[in-house]
């Protein structure tokens, strides 16, 4: 039992369960086919099952899974999991028969249907379901009435909302102007750039993967590794000081946690030339801005001429470069994570005296 | 797509009636479950049981009213209502004439009346019109003048005649009145008899469960309009709640549920509908905290405007208690408000919230007492506390501690003080729950001996007063020390702490003394303590050096247990080592090396006992060389009970409910228990020392520190600031501190003395009426130079030896308390010939001499029945008060035994003066003060 929860507290550790959920990600991509199979769909909701009714049996997995905030992110956890499930299982069937010269699924289904019933009515069902699953989920999740907040005395953790957590967890890595407000804003500017860079019709009424393989990875990367599932770590798995806990661990603020982050100009001035560190501010950080420069400037260049040789013909060079823009600066995340975790790098840039750290 | 096919459905149409259908009866089904959640709540089922419960009890008032009715009066009061009927119904037709003209002129008076009131209407309506006109248009408006004139001769006809209209039926009425009078007197002594019988079957009446009012209501859904079930609450005007640094009134919804909190009648129910169980102090509506001004949760503290049992934050006040409520509300912890309810039997720490204009709070027992130990365990001494500033170091002076103690015996003693003498509250420092390990052994002891060494070493010389005292008689000591007046402030036995009270445990406890120190200190101490040590609080008992010398003799008889020996052994190397540890905290390494190398071993030594001492603040209990004007280690608690939860460490305690109240609880049940589990260097450690509290002392210390909170009522709330206030709060602070409460009841508080002789009469008197009783310059010469009003008795009272200013404030205390202060009052007194003859003769009459002193103490009594030297009255008493005395003296002073000679007054059972019970008193009064020559504070004895 014990052995079992220390297993899950220790996969749960964020660098542990990023790497895993890359994994999964490739062996989602990779061997969609047997992904897709029903077996593996009851399998992995029976699995999450018996992983909340395991854990009901914990004191500390229930005080933080039956809090009321949180009960609705438990669902989330299903159905997230189920949806990527099940588009996967669609698009993996339509694929098999293209593959095997027969039409899509979708096609065989009229492409008209009548507004009553099928519209109207599903409409109607679907607001008597979400008003009654309203009021039981008020009635069942009391939502007290607390003092007021007060600035002298804020809880700890203090959370964003739960649709922010994804956002608050960047913060661990980035300095705030960046996690709060340049990289959402290109969340949003990107989301809204979508449909003029992937302007590729296939794909459009049904489910398919092969067709859109590229795409799709990046999405599920984006939305289930980058939203999702920093949401559900956030929630879950961030405790007082902003500290990690693992679901089955007693939220202590006393847990203290080593922030001995080093600075990439000290990497190289003070560990590596040995001295100390430059008064001239830009050529302290003059390597640091060099690199993040490139990461946008020339990366995308060199990409273009090497290994995306293909997009950059298919796509054009001002798709090519919004896209690669916005998919590097999204790349960015992950890349700051784990050049934190493998060498506790703190700030690329880092420029305490203008307010500036990348 | 070419293909396009025909319109088709996407659904499966049956299906989707399914679908709806079971849809559908969900949400009806979760429709009919919340109007049902709404109908449940908790306080409505309260509230629906108490409408039963008020028509029994309303209906258990009615039988008792009922059957308190005279049946005899009743009886005679209908048999005199039916005699009137009879008289009535015999002029029956004249009645009806007389009623049929009075119907005939209401109708005209009414009409009247009307036009009358109409008219003055109409004219008021003109007469602007003219004088607005008269202003703009003058020439236009004298047209009007006449009509308006006219008008109001008019209205002063109609006047006229409705007051005739009422002259008439007034009239009218009257010779009615004469026929019916009869029968109407008798309905209202009926009436009269029965009121509240009547009054409370209507109650009865009206609490009946009716379908309107109780049930359609009340109904699901049906509950918005006009339900009796109702949320109650109370905002407070003057009682604020502060957040974020705005302070707002409370609004307190506890009487949702306890809803007859203020109500007499409910004593004998359970939680949530009894009454509050002191009424006439609290909540009550002519009680000095009416539930309308005051509310609940200043008080009580809790989430006010709450109505659910968990969320608004009830506290249990024992283990047993908190797993029933879990059982049955689901209690938890609470966590929604900063400021839990407290525990009920420490709801006493929020009086101290408004009554900020004195420290120690009338009837406020348990905080009284709470702040009693406080002060014994010198807890201020170390933690600076609004209210208990400007006190004396509760520590003896260690200044010249080598001329009364051996190195050895103190060792053995700050080793584990309550070894030696199990009522101390002098707290152990050393050997606690995180220095008790083998390993903490050797630095324990080199820290003790090194304090040791710098007293011994700083100590000063004393010079005995007598060089070699004589030796006295045990015996007679014994008996000195019990019957002169020690034992208000020291106990010889082993007894606890607590149960000996807060006055009992004011003088060190006497155990084991005989082993402390030498008998010539003992004698030197006892002849005058002042000599030894110029601050001490230790009265003077005016002992003769026999006296002296037969207390020092008993008391060296009284020895005991020698204490904790050391526990391990060191080496010189060792003592370096400590105090290195301590120099290298505020130098670098090689300067402390530097330093301590520089020392001898002794110097050492010594030099780390400052460094100990200043770290475990012994300076701050203690007068000690070398530490004068040092800070005190302690922090501040003075709004400590406001504390948020999240500034209090926990640690690894988890064993306990993480509440303040029981952090505070736990910090005084082992002061450094939140060191448990953690890896601390030495000088890292807790270092508060522990003073071993039981769990009733450790909840007492909690009620005093949760009592110290930060200032957020407005002066509304509070009792206003005054002279007589301020007298008040000053005295009440001295008598304490004093411990003039050890010997003497004042303002229902203390008397302890009372318990240590045969009968109360033997013990130092109740003071709470001085005030008024006696002239202040006989009071304060008194109290300047004691002399004994009741010469019968062993037990003295001390000569204090206090400043003016602090007498001063003992006579104000007193005329505040009686609010007599600073009144001066004339009295003539008559010359022996002027005094009536009647005063004699009553004063024989009464045998007041038989047990009054006058000149000579009568023979024949035994001593509890003697009462003070009547010669003393003219220089001592207020004339006043005599009279009040003579009259009632059981309600000045309860337990007297001076008899009530006046049981009817102002009647009287004596013939002189016509029976006349407030002459006489007079006369008996004038009488008394023609006496002379009584023993007198004033003229020296």
């Amino acid at each position: 039992m014990e052995a079992i929860k220390g297993l899950f507290n220790l996969v749960a550790d964020p660098r542990l369960f990023f790497l895993l959920s890359v994994v999964a990600l490739v062996l989602i991509v990779w061997k969609r086919e047997a992904f897709a199979k029903l077996s593996v769909g009851y399998g992995l909701m029976g699995f999450l099952t018996a992983f909340f009714l395991f854990g009901l049996f914990d004191e500390n997995f229930v005080l933080i899974i039956a809090k009321p905030d949180n009960v609705p992110i438990v669902a989330l956890i299903f159905l997230v999991v189920f949806f990527t499930w099940y588009s996967m299982r669609e698009a993996v069937l339509n694929d098999q028969r293209v593959a095997a010269g027969e039409d899509v699924i979708e096609k065989q289904e009229s492409d008209r249907v009548w507004v009553w019933p099928d519209l109207v009515y599903t409409e109607l069902i679907a607001l008597v379901l979400c008003s009654a699953v309203l009021v039981v989920w008020s009635i069942a999740l009391e939502a007290p009435i607390e003092q007021p907040a007060n600035p002298a005395n804020t809880p700890n953790p203090s959370k964003a909302p739960w649709y922010f957590l994804g956002l608050q967890e960047m913060l661990v890595y980035f300095d705030p102007w960046l996690a709060g407000v340049v990289l959402p804003s290109l969340i949003i500017v990107g989301l809204m750039a979508i449909p003029y860079i992937d302007t590729n019709p296939k794909g459009n009424g049904y489910y398919t993967f092969n067709e859109r393989k590229a795409e799709i990875t990046i999405f599920l990367f984006g939305f289930v590794i980058l939203w999702s599932s920093l949401i559900v770590l956030g929630t879950f798995l961030r405790g007082p000081n902003w500290n990690f806990f693992g679901p089955f661990e007693y939220w202590d603020v006393h847990k203290l946690e080593a922030l001995n982050n080093v600075q990439l100009s000290e990497y190289l001035w003070v560990r590596g030339a040995g001295t100390a560190l430059p008064d001239n501010i830009l050529v302290r950080e003059g390597v640091g801005i060099l690199l993040s420069l490139a990461y946008v400037t020339v990366l995308p260049v060199l990409l273009a001429k090497t290994v995306l040789k293909r997009y950059y013909e298919k796509m054009g060079p001002t798709r090519f470069y919004v896209g690669a823009f916005l998919f590097l600066m999204m790349l960015s995340l992950p890349i700051k994570m784990f050049s934190r975790w493998l060498v506790n790098l703190k700030y690329v840039v880092s420029i305490p005296e203008w307010f500036f750290n990348i | 797509m070419a293909n396009k096919k025909s319109v088709g459905h996407a659904y499966n149409v049956d299906f989707l009636n399914v679908v709806f259908a079971a849809s559908s009866l969900f949400l009806f089904f979760t429709t009919i479950w919340m109007v049902f959640d709404d109908f449940d709540r908790e306080w409505k089922g309260y509230q629906r049981q108490f409408v039963l419960l008020e028509g029994y009890v309303t209906s258990l008032s009615l039988q008792a009213a009922q059957a308190g009715i005279d049946q005899d009066r009743l009886q005679q009061l209908n048999a005199e209502r039916a005699a009137a009927e009879q008289e009535l119904a015999a002029n029956g037709q004249r009645v009806a004439e007389l009623e049929s003209q009075l119907a005939d002129v209401e109708a005209d008076f009414y009409l009247a009346n009307q036009q009358y009131n109409f008219l003055k209407a109409d004219y008021d309506v003109e007469r602007y019109a003219y004088e607005e006109l008269q202003e703009e248009h003058p020439e236009e408006a004298a047209e009007l003048r006449p009509a308006i004139d006219d008008m109001y001769d008019r209205w002063v006809e109609l006047g006229m005649r409705v007051e005739e209209l009422v002259a008439r039926r007034d009239d009218l009425r009257a010779q009615i009145g004469e026929f019916t009078g009869g029968v109407a007197d008798a309905d209202d002594e009926i009436g009269e008899l029965t009121a509240e019988a009547t009054r409370l079957a209507a109650l009865v009446e009206d609490l009946q469960v009716d379908f309107v009012g109780d049930v359609l209501l009340n109904a699901p859904l049906l509950d918005f309009m006009a339900p009796s079930l109702t949320v109650q609450q109370t905002i407070t005007p003057n009682v604020h709640d502060e957040l974020n640094f705005i302070r707002f009134q409370k609004m307190d919804r506890c009487r949702t549920c306890h809803i007859a909190i203020d109500r007499e009648g409910y004593e004998a129910y359970p939680q949530p509908y009894t009454t509050h169980p002191r009424l006439e102090t609290y909540v009550g509506s002519a009680s000095p905290h009416p539930l309308a001004t005051t509310g609940c949760t200043v008080c009580h503290e809790g989430m006010g405007q709450s109505i659910g049992f968990v969320h608004s934050s009830h506290t249990p006040e024992t283990e047993e208690q908190m797993h029933a409520w879990e059982e049955q509300y689901g209690w938890e912890v609470p966590h929604l408000w900063d400021y839990p309810m407290l525990p009920t039997d420490m709801t006493e720490a929020s009086c101290a919230k408004c009554h900020t204009e004195t420290v120690y709070v009338d009837e406020a027992e348990n905080l009284n007492l709470a702040y009693g130990l406080y002060e014994r365990a010198g807890c201020y001494a170390c933690h600076t506390t609004t209210g208990f500033t400007d006190l004396r170091k509760p520590g003896p002076n260690l200044t010249k501690i080598a001329s009364k103690l051996s190195p050895e015996w103190v060792s053995s003693w700050i080793r584990d003080p309550r070894e030696v003498k199990p009522s101390t509250w002098m707290p152990r420092v050393w050997y606690n729950s995180n220095t008790s390990s083998p390993e903490d052994a050797v630095r324990n002891e080199v820290e003790i001996d090194a304090a040791v060494a710098y007293l011994f070493a700083n100590s000063e010389e004393h010079d005995f007063a007598v060089l070699f005292p004589p030796r006295g008689n045990a015996e007679r000591g014994q008996e000195l020390v019990e019957s002169v007046g020690c034992l208000a402030c020291h106990i010889t036995e082993d007894q606890d702490r607590l149960a000996a009270g807060t006055r009992r445990t004011f003088g060190q406890p006497l155990q084991n003394i005989g082993n402390k120190t030498s008998y010539e200190w003992l004698f030197d101490w006892v002849r005058d303590p002042t000599h030894f040590s110029s601050e001490t609080y230790m009265p003077d008992l005016r002992l003769t050096n026999r006296e002296a010398a037969d207390i020092a003799t008993y008391l060296s008889t009284l020895t005991g247990p020698d204490g904790r020996g050391a526990e391990a052994t060191y080496d010189d190397g060792e003592v370096t080592a400590v105090l290195l540890d301590y120099v290298r905290s505020i130098l670098p390494t090689a300067e402390a090396e530097e330093l301590v190398g520089g020392m001898s071993l002794d110097e050492q030594r010594i030099d780390l006992g400052q460094r100990v001492i200043g770290r475990y603040g012994c300076f701050s209990c203690h007068e000690i060389a070398g530490f004068e004007g040092a800070q005190p280690i302690g922090i501040e608690l003075s709004e400590e009970g406001s504390k948020l939860l999240p500034r209090l460490d926990f640690a690894f305690v988890h064993d306990i409910p993480h509440t303040k109240v029981e952090w505070f609880k736990q910090k005084m049940r082992d002061p450094r228990a939140f060191d448990r589990n953690r890896v601390l260097q030495p000088l890292e450690k807790l270092r508060m020392p522990d003073f071993e509290m039981s769990e009733e002392e450790s909840k007492l210390f909690a009620t005093a520190i949760m009592s110290f909170q930060s200032d957020v009522q407005p002066l509304a709330a509070k009792p206003p600031r005054s002279a007589r206030n301020d007298a008040l709060r000053d005295g009440r602070n001295l008598v304490r501190r004093r411990n003039c409460i050890g010997c003497h009841e004042i303002e229902e508080d203390g008397g302890d003395y009372v318990a240590l002789v045969d009968d109360p009469s033997l013990a130092p008197p109740m003071l709470t009426p001085q005030g008024a009783k006696v002239k202040p310059d006989w009071m304060y010469a008194f109290l300047q130079g004691p002399i004994p009003i009741r010469p019968w008795l062993d037990v003295r009272m001390p000569s204090f030896g206090l400043d003016d200013a602090h007498w001063n404030g003992v006579i104000d205390y007193f005329g505040a308390i009686s609010d007599t202060v600073g009144e001066f009052r004339t009295h003539d007194i008559l010359s022996a010939a002027a005094v009536p003859r009647e005063g004699e003769e009553l004063f024989d009459l009464l045998r007041c001499q038989q047990c009054h002193v006058l000149d000579t103490i009568p023979a024949d009594q035994p001593t509890d029945n003697l009462a003070p030297d009547l010669r003393m009255a003219r220089e001592r008493l207020q004339p006043d008060w005599i009279v009040d005395w003579l009259r009632a003296p059981l309600e000045i002073q309860p337990g007297t035994r001076m008899p009530m000679f006046w049981t009817d007054f102002p009647a009287s059972p004596y013939p002189q003066l016509d029976s006349d019970g407030p002459r006489q008193l007079e006369a008996i009064r004038d009488y008394l003060l023609t006496f002379e020559g009584g023993p007198s504070p004033i003229r020296g004895n």
